[in-house]
C-alpha cells in the first residue's frame, strides 16, 4: 500500500510538472556524472591532488567547496543584470573570495582544530577553477535557482571524486580511514607511504579517471 | 547609466565596499573568540609538554584554570621558559620552540624536568606541515617518543634519526617519509634548547 502510493503519485504528477523536475535532475546528472568537473572537465585538479591524503580533511574541504560554489553561483547570477561585461571576472573573484573568507573566519572562530588541520587549503579554495568555471559558463547567463543547483551539483560531483581518491590513499598509505585504524591494513599491511605523498595522488587520480571514463564510454555506446 | 565609462568603476567600488564591510564586521565580531582560541592553544601546549593531566575533552576555560593554577611565565630568569611549580618548587620548564618547518613556521614547547635533562614531553600549537606526513609530528606516536629522553650536552641536545636506526638516550625516530620536516624540526628543537641553556646561564641559572 505504502509503496504503491508514491509510485502512482510520480506517474500522475509527471505530465504536470516535468519541466522543473527534469531541470533539477539534469543539473544533477550533468554535475555528478556527464560533465563531472574532475574526471570530465579536469578542473580543480590542484586541490584534488593536494588535500586527498586524509579523508577527514578531504570531507571538510568538499563541504566548504560545495557551499562556496553554490553560493557564489547564486550571487553571480543575482547580479548578472547589473555586472558590466568587462569587469565580470573581477566581480566573480570578489564574490568567491568573500565566501571563502567567510568559511575561513567561521572555522577559525568555531572549529579551531580543523582550521589548524586544513591550514592554507581553505584560502586556496578561491583559486579552485571549478567555482570560476561554473560562474563563467553557467551562472552569469542563467537565473539564480538553476545556477545555485548547478553549482551545488558540480561541488558534489567534485566531492565524490575527491572522496574516491582520498579513501584508497589513506587506507593504503596510513592503514586507516578517517583516522580510525582498519583491520588488516593497520596491522598486516606494509604501508605504502608513497600513497600519502604527492605522487600517490597522481597515481590514484589517473587510475580513477581511466576507470570512470572507460565506464562512461561504455554507457554512451549502449545509448547510441 | 550603464553605458557610461565610469559605471564599471563605480560598480566595482560599491561591490568591494559592500563585501569587505561584511567581512570586516564579521572578523571584528569573532576577533575575541579567535584570540581566545589561540591563547588557549598555547596554554594547552604548555600543559601537554609538561605532562600535566587534563580532564578528557577539557574546555578552554578548564585549561585556563589549570594553567593559571600551576604554571607561570614566560620567566626571564629561567631563560624565557614557562615554569611548572609544585609545592613552591620548580618541577619542570616548558621551553618555547619556534622556527621554519617545511611549509611554514612550527611553534611549540618542549618540557624539561627540574634536573634540566629529562624531557617530560613535546607539543605543538602551530604548524602547516603536509597532512598525513610532516603533520604527523603532532600525533601521539611521534610525540610520545620524547618522554623520558635525556638531552645531551654540546651542540645537538636531541637527535632525530631515520626509522630503523639504533637510538641513544637523546635520540628519537623521524616520521617516515617526512625527511624535510624531521630535519627542520631537529634544528628547531636544538636551537630552542641551546638558546634556553645560554639564557639560563647568563641569567645566573641554577636557582631552581
Amino acid at each position: 500500500m505504502m509503496s504503491a502510493d508514491p509510485a502512482r503519485e510520480m506517474t500522475a504528477s509527471a505530465p504536470k510538472g516535468p519541466k522543473k523536475e527534469s531541470a533539477l535532475g539534469r543539473a544533477a546528472i550533468e554535475g555528478l556524472w556527464n560533465n563531472n568537473p574532475v574526471f570530465r572537465q579536469v578542473l580543480g585538479i590542484c586541490s584534488t591532488l593536494a588535500v586527498t591524503n586524509l579523508v577527514l580533511n578531504t570531507a571538510v574541504m568538499c563541504l566548504a567547496l560545495t557551499g562556496t560554489t553554490a553560493l557564489s553561483c547564486l550571487t553571480v547570477s543575482l547580479l548578472r543584470e547589473w555586472t558590466p561585461h568587462r569587469v565580470r571576472m573581477m566581480v566573480q573573484t570578489l564574490i568567491i573570495a568573500f565566501y571563502v573568507i567567510l568559511v575561513d573566519i567561521a572555522l577559525k572562530a568555531y572549529w579551531p582544530d580543523m582550521s589548524r588541520n586544513l591550514g592554507p587549503y581553505v584560502g586556496l579554495i578561491i583559486t579552485n577553477c571549478i567555482i570560476m568555471g561554473r560562474c563563467e559558463a553557467f551562472a552569469r547567463s542563467n537565473p539564480p535557482v538553476p545556477s545555485f543547483f548547478d553549482g551545488l551539483f558540480c561541488g558534489l560531483g567534485y566531492s565524490f571524486v575527491l572522496l574516491l581518491v582520498a579513501v584508497p590513499r589513506e587506507l593504503l598509505g596510513m592503514g586507516s580511514i578517517l583516522g580510525i585504524p582498519m583491520p588488516y591494513f593497520s596491522t598486516g599491511w606494509d604501508k605504502w607511504i608513497i600513497m600519502v605523498m604527492p605522487p600517490g595522488a597522481f597515481f590514484t587520480l589517473a587510475c580513477l579517471i581511466w576507470a570512470l571514463r572507460a565506464f562512461q564510454a561504455r554507457g554512451e555506446e549502449e545509448s547510441a | 547609466m550603464r553605458d557610461k565609462p565610469w559605471y564599471p568603476v563605480l560598480y566595482m567600488f560599491v561591490m568591494t565596499a559592500f563585501f569587505s564591510s561584511i567581512l570586516i564586521g564579521l572578523a571584528r565580531f569573532t576577533r575575541d573568540r579567535v584570540e581566545l582560541n589561540e591563547r588557549s592553544a598555547v596554554e594547552r601546549a604548555v600543559l601537554e609538554c609538561l605532562a600535566v593531566e587534563l580532564p578528557a575533552r577539557a574546555s578552554s576555560l578548564e585549561v585556563h584554570r589549570v594553567f593559571l593554577d600551576r604554571v607561570s611565565g614566560p620567566v626571564p630568569a629561567y631563560g624565557g621558559a614557562y615554569v611548572l611549580r609544585e609545592g613552591g618548587k620548580v618541577a619542570a620548564y616548558a621551553v618555547p620552540l619556534d622556527g621554519k618547518g617545511y611549509w611554514d613556521r612550527i611553534k611549540g614547547f618542549i618540557g624539561i624536568a627540574s634536573d634540566k635533562r629529562t624531557v617530560t614531553g613535546i607539543s605543538f600549537y602551530e604548524q602547516k606541515e603536509t597532512p598525513g606526513l610532516g603533520a604527523e609530528i603532532v600525533q601521539p606516536p611521534f610525540r610520545s617518543q620524547f618522554t623520558g629522553k635525556r638531552i645531551a650536552d654540546g651542540r645537538s641536545p636531541i637527535g632525530i634519526m631515520p626509522v630503523g636506526a639504533a637510538l641513544g638516550p637523546s635520540k628519537v625516530h623521524a616520521v617516515t617519509g617526512a625527511t624535510q620536516t624531521s630535519t627542520r624540526l631537529e634544528k628547531i628543537i636544538n636551537d630552542g634548547l641551546l638558546r634556553w641553556r645560554s639564557d639560563l646561564a647568563s641569567a645566573g641559572g641554577g636557582q631552581g
